[in-house]
């Protein structure tokens, strides 16, 4: 890397990595951390998301879990349990104290209220009700300190006529109902049925992509929240609902239908809004090919060696290829080119016809469909210091994605991944409520912590 | 009680003020990375002036599905691009620079999506802007970030590039298949929502220190954020993670089935309370004796879980998606049919609550949108009108913000710095525009 040719405006990428490379973040100082945070949210990781968020950015998060630990904890993939931690939970435990308390039980919730007194922002994912019932809902706090933000993420929300619905708030619903598993997907080839091809139906994210969805929303209505409570003083009760956080990441469909009647379908690994815009196979792989402005889809026929063939030279605008037909046909052309390739070959082409192809420094995006073992050893992604182990002084070395926002004076950086049900509670019952050792004997032979 | 704090909160939202007022965004930005920030912070009362190289702005008024248009503007573009003032300002003339610098020392927050060091080489990087703003919060995105290798070899990424490096899209997808693009563009839009996150809270540390900063936020970066357990179960294990197709594999029973009608319904119901509901609705009671699925890691076991979903599968198939549903709710488990555009539009929940909501604008009329998906009891984020021509707000702003005279603002025009839209789809006004709807300062000149 010492070796490449660097930019004209390499004195610019010098001066933001000298002030923002994550290997200094410790050194500066941290947004949040005058905020103090209660994460009292149950079977979500949308909650587990939210609070991660703010205490990346050094918020005082205090993980409120019932004494036998959050069901969260055991959502892992195949099960599998690092140091008795599901997986999941191993990366959304950060920076986090972990404390226990039974909302339950009457003595729980008084402890609660104490807490409250100390608090910036409540996060909870119950039941619409459940909170009100213990006697902690908004209502009931904000007299205890009206300056509280009072965030809630549920399946439904907490009022429209389904609010009051018993579903429980999983990732694979939100998926469902925010619209986009149903088109997203490949579709059935002519005269099979889904018998013959069980794959081709609308296919959801992997990754948990709706609970991170209603996780960051609630983060930036929180802060939005914090904002204006700097100018008047006053807290307030947030309300999330997953799906239509995840929803809400949607463009055209919506406006679509509303307009015109019409029901986006499926369109496989093209794309409906976009051309050129798609994967393509290659000699060992497949790329993503974006050249979704005129002059980029004919740089790409030109770097193929097809801008004769084609006729590049005469296209004069996108319109001609955005139909799904002639989608189709052209993506057929352009998979019969890209499968003569390997990936690398592509992506190399790509760059250098920016810098000496004839419509240069236009060029097509190239870039390979990588698979998440090959992201995790990618030298461009380990410099930036994405994949840095975390120290844990529990579960050891463990790496977890962070440093996704890098800025010059307050960065955030990963301390811990994770604690076990109830590590921090000497520490923090010790400095929010004043109980010693033999008061949190009393509270654990009581099973209120 | 929750009713007391949401009563009416559809129909009261507009006798609210906004959580971010008195906030002041300068944007220049382009495609859908760059622009849903801004709108987003405008939704929740920011005043955001969206800066476009006339005449022909943002590529973003280019895209549509299938060759439709909407009143002659791209329906992407309109989607994102809500709450803002639209100034076409030439960035490549030192007079548009100074205009900048001027509007850049009456605002807090400043977001561009452009190549690194394009926002320096026109003379409105950070490190200028800082000399006249020092408290500016001034964020960049892109694919790759300001420094690294990608980034020095000045490769172009958009949200289809972030899906793939990743490895997003290469674990969303069937085992059998190759790895499948999402539809929706999580690259660029669920990026531009978590780079907000860094915003506001660069925000709230001025208002503690009254120091402004600059924020670099890689979308591709920020989707590997989003895939939690994969990288640690590749450290710890060695193996590489794999695809599952509907299969949630963190949660058991989570999948999607297929019905009697042939349309599709997702279900989950992996806690104990859940699983037993679960098993009542199948009329399966015996599962609870099975030690494949006595408690939740045991069922998430590959070859427990394969089970569990067969036997799940072969019911679903004997019923509509309507059935389930019902099921669910009385046995308490989740489940819900895949809601297509028609649904997320029709729905009744998502339109009592306002979150899809009715725009009503004074160029593009009226149309259903969503509602920014927070609701916030004292301070509704509120979606307020669509976008406009490239340079519709020009005079708005030049006099407004800037106090400027008609003869500066001639001068501006005439050399070239400030510009407005041409007669290409998705830069002019919608088609039967009078000529004066819409606009702030102008619309009674001749």
């Amino acid at each position: 890397m010492m070796t490449r040719k660097r930019p004209d405006w390499a004195g610019w990428a010098d001066w933001v990595r000298e002030r923002d490379d994550p290997r200094i973040a410790h050194t500066r100082p941290e947004a949040l951390d005058d905020i103090t945070v209660l994460d009292l949210s149950y079977k979500s990781f949308a909650g587990c998301y939210c609070s991660s968020l703010l205490a990346e950015f050094g918020a005082e998060v205090l993980r409120i879990e019932p004494p036998e630990g959050d069901f969260i904890r055991t959502c892992t993939p195949y099960g599998t349990l690092y140091k008795g931690e599901g997986l999941n939970y191993l990366t959304e435990g950060r920076n986090k104290f972990h404390i226990t308390l039974d909302l339950k039980k009457p003595e729980g919730r008084e402890i609660l209220k104490g807490l409250v007194g100390e608090a910036d922002v409540l996060i909870e994912t119950y039941r619409l009700g459940v909170m009100d019932d213990w006697g902690i809902g908004y209502e009931q706090l904000k007299g205890i300190n009206p300056r509280l933000i009072f965030a809630s993420i549920t399946a439904h929300g907490q009022f429209g006529p389904m609010s009051k619905h018993k579903m429980p708030d999983y990732d694979n619903i939100a998926q469902a109902r925010s619209g986009f598993q149903y088109d997203t997907g490949e579709r059935l080839p002519d005269g099979k049925s889904y018998d013959e091809c069980p794959w081709a139906v609308p296919t959801k994210s992997g990754p948990w992509i709706a609970w991170v969805a209603s996780g960051t929303f609630m983060a930036v209505g929180i802060l939005a929240a914090l904002h204006w409570r700097e100018i008047t003083g006053e807290g307030q009760a947030l309300d999330v609902a997953t799906a239509e956080a995840y929803a809400r990441i949607d463009d055209y469909a919506p406006l679509w239908y509303d307009q015109e009647g019409h029901i986006n379908e499926r369109f496989g690994n093209l794309d409906t809004a976009l051309w050129l815009y798609c994967f393509a196979p290659t000699k060992d792989g497949a790329v993503f090919l974006g050249g979704l402005r005129l002059e980029m889809w004919q740089a790409f026929a030109d770097m193929m060696g097809k801008w004769d063939e084609w006729g590049a030279a005469n296209w004069t605008t996108l319109a001609p290829f955005m139909k799904e037909e002639e989608q189709l046909k052209w993506a057929a052309l352009v998979f019969e080119e890209t499968r003569k390739y390997t990936t690398e070959e592509l992506v190399s082409m790509s760059i250098e016809y920016a810098k000496h192809g004839r419509l240069a420094p236009i060029t097509c995006v190239v870039a390979p469909v990588s698979s998440p073992e090959e992201t995790m050893k990618d030298a461009n992604w380990l410099d930036r210091g994405i994949f840095t182990p975390v120290f844990d002084p529990v579960y050891g070395e463990v790496v977890v994605a962070q440093a996704q926002h890098k800025m010059t004076e307050t960065p955030i950086r990963t301390r811990w991944v994770c604690r076990p049900v109830g590590y921090d509670n000497e520490h923090i019952y010790l400095k929010y409520t004043g109980f010693g050792p033999s008061k949190l004997k009393e509270l654990r032979e009581q099973g209120i912590i | 009680m929750a009713k007391e704090t949401w009563e009416n909160y559809k129909e009261r939202k507009h006798f609210k003020p906004s959580p971010l007022k008195g906030v002041r965004v300068l944007e220049v930005c382009t495609m859908l990375l760059g622009p849903l920030g801004p709108a987003l912070l405008g939704e929740m009362g920011a005043e955001v002036i969206k800066c476009e190289i006339p005449p022909l702005g943002d590529t973003t008024r280019s895209l549509n599905p299938f060759g439709w248009f909407f009143k002659d503007q791209s329906s992407l573009f309109l989607h994102i691009n809500p709450n803002k003032y639209w100034v076409g300002l030439d960035l490549h003339q030192p007079e548009a620079q100074k205009v900048f610098y001027e509007l850049a020392a009456k605002s807090d927050i400043i977001e561009e999506n452009l190549r690194p060091g394009v926002m320096e080489r026109w003379n409105v990087g950070y490190r200028q802007i800082k000399e006249i703003n020092p408290s500016i919060i001034y964020l960049s995105k892109n694919g790759y970030g300001q420094w690294g290798q990608y980034a020095e070899e000045n490769r172009p990424s958009n949200d289809g590039a972030s899906q793939a490096l990743s490895g997003y899209s290469w674990v969303s997808r069937f085992p059998s298949q190759t790895p499948l693009k999402m539809r929706a563009y999580i690259g660029d839009n669920y990026g531009a929502l978590n780079a907000e996150v860094a915003v506001l809270a660069a925000l709230h540390y001025r208002e503690r220190t009254g120091k402004g900063q600059y924020i670099e936020f890689s979308q591709t970066e920020n989707m590997m954020r989003t895939m939690s357990w994969v990288w640690p179960y590749q450290q710890i294990t060695g193996k590489g993670a794999q695809p599952a197709g509907n299969r949630d594999v963190s949660i058991c029973p989570a999948d999607t089935f297929r019905c009697i009608d042939d349309t599709f319904v997702a279900i989950a119901a992996p806690a104990p309370d859940e699983f037993r509901g679960l098993r009542t609705a199948m009329g399966k009671p015996e599962l609870a004796e099975d030690p494949r699925f006595k408690d939740h890691l045991s069922r998430l076991k590959e070859e427990n879980a394969t089970q569990i979903l067969k036997i799940i599968a072969d019911w679903a198939r004997t019923k509509t998606p309507d059935e389930i549903e019902t099921l669910a709710e009385k046995y308490c488990f989740a489940a819900s049919r895949l809601f297509n555009a028609k649904d997320v539009v029709e729905n009744e929940h998502f339109r009592e609550r306002g979150f899809m909501t009715e725009i009503d604008d004074p160029i593009y009329g009226q149309y259903r949108d969503h509602e920014f998906p927070v609701m916030m009891s004292k301070t509704p984020p509120k979606n307020k009108w669509a976008v406009r021509p490239v340079g519709f707000d020009n005079e708005y702003v030049m006099k407004r913000i800037l106090g400027k005279s008609d003869s500066e603002i001639r001068e501006l025009y005439s050399c070239g710095a400030l510009g407005k839209w041409t007669e290409v789809q998705g830069r002019r006004p919608p088609p039967g525009w009078d000529g004066k709807a819409g606009l702030i300062m102008t619309r009674d000149r001749l």
